[in-house]
């Protein structure tokens, strides 16, 4: 059972090491690579099961027991994101099987998109604050040089931005944890949650400021957001979609975690300001994205804005919002990503991303068609897709609040979402063809698969949205409870929170 | 009902293979399901007739109590009756009108889907279910209107369409989403049953004003009217279907459907009286402008839709019968008479009524279903629509009379257009037409022929369908029982007399027409004011307003990125400080040796070169004298392993950069100029230098809880077999943060492989694949 | 000891949160690398500081004879300074491609641009 929680970190690692042994070999490579994330998606689905079935679970690794050695924990929310990362890992890394070129290949793609995903799956898994920082690290590297990797002009000079930009975030992250470390003596996610409510809330309080800084940058909240547009369009879209999906989703997560677990000792301080970033950024977000004609810097800014709905989410930090929350990171990982590989395809097709030389795709490409419009609908929340219930669920949430500025700001911010959307199939789908090219290439059957995938999953989410609240609702539920993440974790002897520091047991070593 | 709904859905996945098998003929065979439909909803006639309403629920989302619940009573069954009735001659005209289109089976698919998406609203009992059918029916709409894509102003009208009715959706979606939280339920039915709650409720207003924007929208009431006669872009059998008979009402179905929770709270009767007689002024003087003849019946349906909402808010028992029996007469002849006029811009190449004449020679079965359904337009005896408009006069005479003053107005208006409509271009000696004309194929003068004489006979003989349908419609209406019956004759009354106003003005306006129409068009052409003139301006300024936007909050420039990024953290968490109380420089008296001082002077000295110099020398020299500054403080304060990773690490960090910097241009590291940038650089690194000496030092006076050094100073021999505490840390307690330390060194070193070796086999970038003519790597623009 | 520490770090922060909103890329790698310094230097501050006991546990004993140096931060100070090493170095050769690719290193000139403006430069 233990070993469940590490596995979604450990395959990847593995195969990452192998991969990078045999960099010689290209259908090697291609094969394990896909192999290794499909396993990879088996294995986080049955620690979802297993979640769900027996609530949250964590590993001492090593055996040494928490505070003292490195937790790993598997609660609702960590389990649901391994569980999307692997199915956008899967759709991704199918993708690229086409849409990266040899020459990326022979560069590491493989290996290094295996080391994404073990910085992701790690930083959703780990329960300790300096681990995390360390997942995230792995993490950006491996983006950093996913990103660079063909060293294109718009490549290098979106990567700069990129790199510079987290570098700050990773450097302010770390302070704060150093700070955090001076006044409470722990690491560990859980201890920190018992020990932090005894020591001063002014200086928690301000601490926590550095973490919303550090995770909103890299979150892509209003204004820390520059680099995402500035850098998310370069790479292949293979990578793009990925990125798209999950990246921004590791700092949302890490704000979650954080801000539900660890700093709320001034709610009413911290989340009125979460409050106010997550309704700038939705409008932010979507009047940006509304001044661009290349659709994948349309789809960029999008996901700023969509961000915002997310904060704003965790900002009400009510058990709807919280459900509101998680149901809508995983629509808006699936809705987003496949929006990208559909632009992938449409570029393949018109040779293009600009919309003003794209046209006449409703004509040439209807099932290409259609899979964009559930994909762009889904995504400006329109009903019965897996949009609107992550719509409902945060606009109610705000009306049970009383919160009628956000939620007048929510509605507002969908409708430009669906102009934007619109807008994208209005020029390349709908509009003739005035200059440009149709049918530039026949793209392979196999780019089609994870884009027809995904679609089907947001047809899925919006008629048979049942067993995603209830899954995001338990995860709310152990959010809002964060005993039940300190027992899980030091086990329950601790567990009454407030107990101090010194009552930890003793009880380390090899079991 | 759920299940007529979903098949109905089935059905319309399926109708491109239909149209596949049956070829033209198509249309014929996809009729059966809405005539199918028809037939089955008639079934629940004897029920509804008894006064039953039947309700089925099937659980969607049990988590938020959402059910797909469905509900039949008069009301519902009127409606459904409408959509699945008119559909079955719909879907049979379109299939000559649009014969040999390829986008034929498109068609059919969305236009069935369109229906049953319409059959779900109009029987939902769920406010969110209702909710859903209701979006897909702005979509569906949204691609019908935009049929002839090819066309800019199509694609236009079809955003505009959608962009004002899925705004007002969304706008009656918090209204619902309100009645949710302050209910605890979605239920129409249990809303209707105890509506006390939200009475009490002081957001009582904010529930009806976002509900009534959803309708308002939907039924193209002002502000929100402007849409309508654009969606006229959409082939006939759409506007005939969606814009004047089933979706248009949708907004009057759902206003009618809440009337008894709402009848009689001020802010609902005022809100809908006013915005209904307004629409009927402002659409009828419209209508005057027009020539064409979609259009002109475009605006005759705002004013018939703006009767009904005004109706509506009148409220009360005559009221509710009069909405019922408007609506089902409206559907009765507006939808043929739009059929009618797509018929003849079919045949005779034009829509315009000013270039038709005489065409009653060469058209005769459609003229004369045009004159049947005109003359009910008209409100004129012996149709239905002469009732209509009669119990209409009726409800307002009884309760706010003076809203009859626009009414009239606008019922001569409505005269005008079944004149200019149904008249005016069949009549006369010659043919005048932009060509040949004939008269239209069987399958477009079946649908409308029927419609039209349906009218004739519930004119002739209302009886027929008041108690089995219009009063169990009227009740779910008003809420409460209550019974009428209609007459086409009863006696000289007020409404009667204002019926003979009504269509002497008509008539004098139709007489006159030509002149007013030619004043009006050269006064007000190309007007850009009211309502249609903000949406134009939105449509047209958000782009530039957007691209001005982006250019204020998304600089291009990174060293500004930074700056604000580092700034913002430095105010947020410096501010969040100050307010909490926290940023307060309290030094303990430190103890020390002098040496450790000189090594921290020598470590700022060097920090502070660094950042100052100009050489790039001097600046590696800097860099290399602070690292090793640092590694001697690792010394003193006992970390000897920190000391030694510092010294390799330093060493080697210096080494990389003096070579990186050979490759790179030689010049001074400073800028010149721009003096506000470094000052406001200079008091945000100052003031994010202060800050973390200032929380360093507030956390270093609190106690440090020491027990996992102490865990790890007792464990680390007796469990791990490690001297070195350190080390035991790294490789076994926290091992896990070593392999990852790994990963990114591995990362790192195959990543500046990538680079460099790009470097060395100097090809040209990669491209995504073979397309490079527009090569999307680079700038687009 | 802490306090001098603590200001110590406070230039340190100072100084690079300074270079890195310059213009010249290679001062931003100045700053990143002063501030990895301070950053490790306010770890291991934070752990509090001790002389002369490193944290080594003496031949022939199970367990320090008496207090010593907190291991803790100096093994999170060991991990975070070798990730800043590779972060840092391929930052520098990244800086490097940008300069061989685009010519600059002044972070004005670099793209792309994400709005029409006149004078946006096309991929060569």
């Amino acid at each position: 059972m233990s070993a469940l929680v590490v596995l979604p970190v450990v395959v990847p690692l593995l195969a990452a090491a192998v991969l990078l042994l045999f960099r010689g070999q290209r259908e090697f490579q291609r094969v394990l690579a896909t192999g290794a994330t499909a396993l990879l998606l088996v294995v986080s689905a049955v620690l979802l099961a297993q979640v769900s079935a027996q609530g949250i679970l964590a590993v001492q690794l090593g055996g040494w027991q928490a505070p003292f050695g490195i937790t790993f924990v598997a609660d609702h929310l960590s389990a649901i994101m391994v569980l999307i990362t692997a199915v956008m890992a899967l759709a991704s890394a199918v993708y690229a099987l086409v849409d990266i070129d040899p020459e990326r290949e022979a560069s590491g793609f493989h290996p290094l998109f295996q080391v994404l995903l073990v910085g992701i799956n790690g930083a959703f898994l780990t329960g300790d604050l300096f681990n995390l920082f360390v997942w995230f690290e792995v993490m950006l590297i491996a983006s950093f040089v996913l990103l660079t990797l063909g060293s294109s002009r718009a490549q290098l000079e979106g990567g700069i931005k990129y790199v510079s930009v987290n570098l700050v975030a990773s450097m302010l992250f770390l302070t704060a944890i150093g700070l955090l470390y001076g006044f409470t003596g722990t690491l560990n996610m859980a201890d920190l949650a018992v020990v932090l409510p005894e020591h001063d809330a002014g200086l928690v309080t301000t601490i926590a400021m550095l973490f919303m800084v550090a995770f909103g940058i890299k979150a892509a909240v209003f204004p820390l957001f520059f680099w995402l547009p500035a850098s998310y369009h370069t790479p292949p879209i293979a990578i793009s979609a990925f990125f798209a999906g999950m990246l921004t989703k590791v700092g949302v997560y890490a704000l979650i975690r954080t801000f539900t677990l660890l700093f709320v000792a001034d709610v009413g301080y911290t989340h009125t300001i979460l409050l106010w970033i997550g309704g700038l950024t939705m409008v932010t977000g979507v009047l940006t994205a509304a001044a661009q004609n290349d659709i994948r810097k349309i789809l960029s800014f999008h996901i700023v804005s969509q961000i915002g709905y997310l904060i704003v989410a965790l900002a009400l930090y009510t058990p709807l919002a919280l459900a509101g929350a998680v149901f809508y990171l995983v629509h808006v990982i699936i809705a987003k990503a496949n929006l990208f590989l559909i632009a992938g395809i449409t570029r393949r097709l018109s040779g293009s991303f600009d919309l003003r030389h794209i046209g006449g795709l409703f004509q040439h490409a209807p099932f290409l068609s259609v899979l964009f419009l559930i994909s762009a609908l889904g995504l400006a929340g329109i009903p019965p897709l897996s949009g609107f219930w992550a719509k409902l669920l945060v606009i109610a949430a705000a009306l049970e609040a009383a919160q009628w500025w956000v939620t007048g700001v929510a509605l507002a911010v969908g409708l430009l979402t669906l102009f934007s959307m619109t807008k994208i199939w209005q020029y390349a789908f709908w509009s003739p063809l005035t200059n440009g090219v149709v049918l530039a290439q026949r793209p392979s059957r196999l780019l089609y698969a994870p884009t027809i995938a995904l679609a089907l999953l947001i047809l899925l989410l919006g008629l048979w949205s049942e067993p995603l609240i209830a899954l995001s609702d338990a995860a709310a539920a152990e959010l809002l409870d964060p005993s039940r993440y300190v027992q899980a974790v030091l086990g329950p002897a601790t567990s009454d929170v407030g107990l101090g520091a010194g009552h930890a047991p003793v009880a380390g070593g090899r079991p | 009902m759920l299940s007529a709904v979903l098949i109905a859905f089935a059905f319309a996945l399926g109708a491109p293979f239909m149209k596949r098998l049956a070829g033209d003929r198509a249309g014929w065979w996809l009729a059966l399901l809405p005539a199918g439909l028809t037939v089955w909803y008639l079934s629940y006639l004897p029920s509804v007739a008894a006064g039953e309403s039947i309700r089925e629920v099937t659980a969607w989302v049990p988590r938020l109590g959402i059910t797909l619940a469905m509900r039949m009573d008069g009301l519902s069954l009127l409606m459904a009756l409408i959509v699945a009735g008119i559909g079955t001659a719909i879907v049979i005209y379109a299939g000559g009108y649009l014969k040999g289109d390829p986008k034929l089976p498109r068609f059919y698919l969305i236009l069935l889907a369109f229906m049953a998406a319409m059959l779900g609203v109009v029987t939902s009992d769920d406010l969110i279910s209702l909710f859903v059918f209701w979006e897909l029916t702005s979509i569906t709409s949204y691609f019908l209107v935009g049929y002839k894509h090819e066309s800019a102003g199509s694609r236009a009208s079809a955003l505009q369409a959608l962009l004002v009715t899925a705004g007002g959706g969304l706008a009656m979606l918090a209204g619902f989403l309100l009645i949710a939280v302050i209910t605890g339920s979605t239920s129409i039915s249990a809303l209707l049953a105890d509506p006390s709650m939200l009475l009490a409720s002081p957001l009582l207003p904010a529930v009806i004003v976002l509900i009534a924007i959803g309708a308002f929208t939907k039924s193209a009431q002002f502000p929100f009217h402007f849409w309508l006669p654009n969606a006229m872009a959409a082939p006939t059998p759409v506007s005939a279907y969606l814009h004047s008979a089933t979706m248009v009402k949708a907004g009057v179905y759902l206003l009618a459907r809440l009337a008894p929770v709402f009848t009689g709270e001020p802010v609902w009767v005022w809100l809908l009286t006013l915005v209904g007689a307004t629409t009927v002024v402002v659409a009828a003087a419209l209508a005057l402008l027009q020539r064409d003849s979609k259009a002109l019946l475009a605006y005759s349906t705002i004013v018939a839709l703006a009767t009904m909402v005004m109706l509506i808010g009148v409220g009360g028992e005559f009221a509710g019968g009069a909405v019922v029996v408007f609506l089902l007469a409206h559907a009765l002849y507006k939808a043929p008479l739009f059929m009618v006029a797509g018929s003849v811009d079919h045949e005779a190449g034009t829509r315009d009524v000013t270039a038709l004449r005489g065409l009653g020679r060469v058209m005769p079965i459609t003229w004369a279903t045009a004159l049947v359904a005109g003359i009910s337009a008209a409100g004129l005896p012996p149709l239905f629509g002469f009732i209509a408009k009669e119990v209409a006069y009726e409800a307002f005479l009884g309760a706010i009379p003076w809203l009859l003053l626009p009414l009239v107005a606008a019922g001569a208006v409505l005269l005008m257009v079944a004149a200019l409509v149904a008249w005016r271009p069949f009549v006369g000696r010659e043919v005048m037409a932009p060509r040949a004309v004939h008269e239209a194929p069987f399958a477009m003068l079946v649908g409308p022929a029927v419609l039209a004489l349906a009218g004739l006979l519930f004119g002739l003989a209302p009886g027929l369908l008041v108690d089995g349908l219009l009063v169990p419609a009227a009740v779910a209406v008003i809420g409460a029982p209550y019974t009428f019956y209609l007459e086409l004759w009863h006696g000289l009354t007020p409404e009667l007399g204002l019926s003979a106003l009504t269509v002497a003005l008509g008539l004098l306006l139709s007489w006159r027409w030509i002149a007013l129409n030619a004043g009006l068009r050269s006064r007000f052409e190309g007007s850009r004011t009211g309502p249609a003139g903000a949406y134009q301006a939105f449509a047209d300024g958000l782009v530039p307003f957007a691209e001005a936007f982006t250019r204020r909050v998304q600089p291009q420039d990174l060293r500004l990125h930074l700056s604000i990024i580092i700034g913002v953290a430095v105010a947020a968490t410096g501010i969040t400080g100050l307010l909490m109380g926290t940023l307060v420089l309290r030094v303990a008296h430190p103890i020390g040796y002098f040496y450790e001082y000189l090594v921290v002077a020598v470590a700022v000295a060097a920090a502070l070169a660094a950042a100052r110099a100009s050489s790039r020398l001097v600046a590696i020299i800097a860099l290399g004298v602070l690292g090793f500054a640092i590694a001697i403080l690792f010394v003193f304060f006992a970390a000897p392993d920190l000391a030694m990773t510092q010294f390799l690490v330093e060493t080697l960090i210096v080494i990389i950069v003096a070579l990186v910097l050979i490759r790179l241009p030689r010049g001074s590291l400073r800028e010149r100029g721009d003096r506000t940038a470094r000052l406001v650089t200079g008091v945000i690194a100052v003031s994010g230098g202060l800050l973390v000496t200032s929380l360093m030092l507030t956390v270093t006076l609190e106690p440090l809880d020491l027990r996992l050094a102490d865990f790890f100073a007792a464990a680390s021999y007796p469990s791990a077999l490690g001297r070195n505490i350190v080390n035991v840390i790294l490789v076994d307690f926290r091992a896990i943060d070593t392999l990852g330390e790994i990963a990114v060194l591995v990362v790192a070193a195959v990543g500046v492989y990538a680079l460099l070796r790009r470097r060395a086999s100097r090809s040209e970038p990669m491209g995504a694949g073979p397309p490079r003519a527009t090569d999307g790597e680079g700038e687009g623009t | 000891m802490e306090v001098p520490f603590a200001f110590l770090v406070g230039v340190l922060f100072a100084s690079g949160l300074y270079l890195m909103m310059q213009r010249n890329l290679l001062r931003f790698v100045f700053g990143l690398l002063l501030l990895s310094g301070a950053v490790n230097v306010l770890i291991f501050t934070a752990g509090r500081l001790s002389r002369g006991v490193p944290p080594i546990i003496p031949e022939g004993l199970a367990a320090p004879a008496g207090p010593v140096a907190n291991a803790l931060p100096q093994a999170v100070v060991l991990t975070a300074i070798v990730i800043g090493f590779g972060l840092i170095v391929f930052t520098l050769v990244l800086v490097l491609r940008v300069y061989e690719r685009l010519g600059t290193v002044m972070t004005e000139e670099l793209g792309p641009a994400l709005v029409r403006s006149p004078d946006a430069r096309e991929e060569p």
